[in-house]
């Protein structure tokens, strides 16, 4: 049986006084944590929120029942306040599960926004606290002054529409017979390009296995993988740390972000103080069950060495370093690959990238080999402004650009990848030496 | 002064040149090729209001022709002038503002209609019904719902509370301890809306509900038409109340169920005879599709 959430004694005065029945404060206190923990929500200014807030409808749904009917109309966005929500496209002969949804995530803004039916069905797997924001009144709040949120929310629900619109992806799910290989991008000296290197190579591999390749971004505090690749991201790794161990798998794979041209990209966290709930037990748990889900799982390791970083280097089956060509990044990296040596990492689990930021760069190829005594495995050429427009456009290079060297460089990389490891059975000379498939 | 009078015919032509120049006017601000209404709009034309509500009629409350018109009522001071006359003693003139405010979706006149439901002129009910049915939301609803309670079932009021309540607002009302005569009109009006999510609140009303609300709630079961709900309304059709039977019946005919055959069949025999006319128009036309069916299949 649904319910409202709110206090029965506080009618007779909403008789007298209809638009007086505003929530107590502690209930103002926990309508705002869901909002503020809701995508595109949480960078709203709080007066918006708490305008938002005094609007939303409590309402509690035993486990089981429906909430969005799909085909149906719909006018209210759903933020789930507690418990676990069901996302199921009806597709005959069958029905997919395309999402499992938990606290801080929200379901109907499509029909809301876009004004097109119900994409799919919204069951509440286990009882449910969910707060309702009609469309008349997130308008009133947003309409005017903040009109740009509200074409955040129709880009999300426009992303959100095609991710469930491509229910083939998820329908193949844990369906690969092999386990994925597990590929760590450490880049030891900030603003060396490893957040773009690991973007373009995951964008490289997804040309290969398209749906098959995963971006699990891991550079705390702030992640901005998807942001990179124009993706909004709608929850994150760290929430779903909370997740019962029985749904696990389901909430994670529903964290997983699709770009339109192959890739996958899974968020680490969406706010900084969020980086603090991803322990290296998440990371283990995590891997685990992406690595019977894809093909190839591209681990952005960000900067500083955590103890979930070196987790992952324990997970991992190949560390690609990335350096640029700077005294300071060249330094750090000899450091880094003391370190991973000393950690017991094998020689060839190894791979140098040397990523030029500059047309002529200070220290020269050579100068870098010798100082981290060993070969470049890999060397991007200068590539221009074009990674940065990339990144303004929301693009992925290696898609979108194939005369870009950091498409190159990627495709050369990815290529070694394979060889290595022996996925499609390419020899690695041709793939080092020559320019990439595409 | 007869209709068919050269004066009426006159005034009458008048009166659609004058709607004419109003809609074009109107459309010109809504597509932005005009920024400002060009036209006097005088206080007691009731044409505007009409007018305005048949342009505004198929936009959504995002709509940027409606968001134009919205800004451009704000600004020229029509908006203020319609909220002003809201409390104006004339109920045409109440009547008139109620429309106009609806018509732009006003969100902000909510609580300013609401008082207009407590009148004592239907027109101006009905009027304030329509406007806050138009607006929409969950306040809204809630003001529709206070009026349904006070005035009972009414038909506009019913109409209106289904077309403003938004997702999951009357499914709540249908589950929850409500005052008497709620229900019935949240089941109604949840009925009139045909959605899914409301079959399973319906279903427990209609075995929990008083007699009123069981009927009510199998003629609403009936419109949404989900399969889900055909077993619970069979089970109905033995209710010792005949005013729930013959909801039954007509259930069953909407619902086009084959399997209710042989119940409605009992039916034809039953003690009432207003149930026996339901139950044998509910077989002829189930029967009829089954004969359908039956003929696709050969």
């Amino acid at each position: 049986m649904l319910a409202t959430g709110e206090r029965k004694a506080s009618d007779q005065a909403a008789q007298k006084r209809p638009d007086g029945n505003w929530p107590a404060f502690h209930d103002m206190i926990s309508r705002l944590a869901v909002l503020e923990s809701a995508p595109v929500f949480f960078t709203m200014p709080e007066s918006v929120l708490r305008a938002l807030a005094r609007r939303l409808r409590r309402i509690r749904v035993p486990s089981g029942e429906l909430v969005l009917c799909q085909g149906e109309t719909g006018d209210t966005i759903f933020f789930i306040e507690q418990g676990r929500c069901r996302v199921i496209v009806d597709k005959p002969p069958g029905a997919v599960t395309v999402a499992v949804l938990t606290e801080g995530d929200f379901v109907g803004e499509g029909a809301c926004l876009l004004n097109r039916p119900q994409q799919a069905s919204v069951y509440a797997q286990s009882e449910c606290t969910l707060l309702a924001l009609d469309r008349q009144s997130l308008f009133a709040v947003l309409g005017g002054r903040h009109h740009t949120f509200i074409e955040e929310l129709r880009r999300l629900a426009e992303q959100r529409f095609l991710l469930f619109a491509d229910t083939s992806v998820q329908a193949t799910w844990g369906m690969l017979l092999q386990e994925a290989i597990v590929v760590g991008v450490y880049s030891p000296k900030g603003g060396s390009g490893g957040t773009c290197i690991s973007l373009n190579l995951v964008g490289a591999l997804a040309q290969r296995y398209p749906g098959e390749v995963l971006l699990l971004d891991l550079d705390f505090p702030y992640s901005h993988s998807a942001l990179l690749a124009g993706l909004m991201p709608t929850s994150c790794l760290a929430r779903t740390g909370s997740a019962p161990q029985d749904a696990f798998e389901e909430v994670l794979l529903s964290a997983v972000l699709y770009h339109a041209s192959g890739p996958m990209i899974l968020p680490g966290a969406l706010r900084p103080e969020e980086a603090d709930e991803v322990t290296p037990e998440l990371i283990t748990r995590a891997i685990a069950v992406l690595r019977k889900t894809f093909r190839y799982i591209v681990v952005d390791l960000g900067v500083t060495i955590t103890d979930s970083t070196l987790a992952l280097f324990d997970l991992t089956q190949q560390i690609v370093l990335v350096a640029a060509p700077e005294l300071s990044a060249v330094k750090s990296a000899a450091d880094a690959i003391e370190i991973l040596t000393q950690l017991g990492t094998p020689h060839d689990r190894l791979t140098v990238v040397l990523n030029n930021r500059s047309l002529k760069p200070a220290v020269t190829r050579q100068a870098v080999e010798r100082t981290l005594k060993r070969e470049v495995d890999v060397e991007v050429a200068f590539d221009g402004s074009r990674p940065e427009q990339a990144a303004v456009d929301g693009v992925i290079l290696s898609v979108a650009d194939a005369r870009s060297e950091m498409t190159r460089g990627c495709f050369r990389l990815a290529g070694l990848l394979d060889a290595k490891h022996g996925q499609i059975g390419v020899p690695a000379r041709t793939l080092v030496a020559g320019h990439h498939p595409a | 002064m007869s209709p068919a009078s050269p004066v009426a015919v006159i005034d009458l032509a008048r009166r659609r040149v004058r709607r004419a120049s109003l809609h074009r006017n109107l459309e010109a601000v809504a597509f932005g090729t005009r920024e400002k209404l060009s036209i006097d709009v005088r206080e007691k034309d009731d044409d505007f209001a009409l007018v305005l509500d048949q342009i505004t009629k198929p936009l959504a409350c995002d709509n940027v022709g409606l968001q134009r018109l919205m800004a451009e009522f704000r600004n020229s001071g029509i908006a203020d002038a319609a909220i002003e006359r809201l409390s104006a003693k004339s109920p045409s003139a109440r009547r008139q503002s109620a429309r106009l405010l609806g018509a732009v979706r006003m969100t902000q006149a909510v609580t300013l209609l609401a008082p207009l439901l407590e009148s004592k002129d239907r027109v101006v009910v009905d009027a304030a019904a329509r406007a806050l049915g138009r607006i929409g939301g969950a306040q809204s609803a809630q003001m529709l719902l206070m009026a349904i309670q006070r005035i009972g079932l009414r038909r506009t009021l019913i109409g209106e509370l289904a077309r403003a309540a938004p997702d999951l607002f009357l499914e709540v009302v249908l589950s929850e301890a409500q005052r008497p005569g709620l229900k019935p009109a949240a089941a109604l009006a949840a009925g009139l809306r045909r959605r899914q999510t409301a079959v399973g609140p319906l279903v427990a009303l209609l075995i929990h509900g008083t007699p009123r609300e069981r009927a009510i709630s199998c003629r609403a079961l009936g419109w949404i038409g989900s399969s889900a709900a055909v077993p619970a309304v069979i089970a109905a059709v033995e209710d010792p109340k005949w005013k729930v039977r013959v909801a039954a019946a007509k259930a069953l005919r909407a619902l086009h169920s084959g399997t209710a055959i042989l119940d409605l069949e009992r039916l034809r025999a039953d003690r009432n005879r207003r149930v026996r006319q339901a139950s044998a128009a509910a077989l002829r036309r189930l029967l009829r599709d089954v004969k359908v069916v039956e003929l696709t299949w050969l």
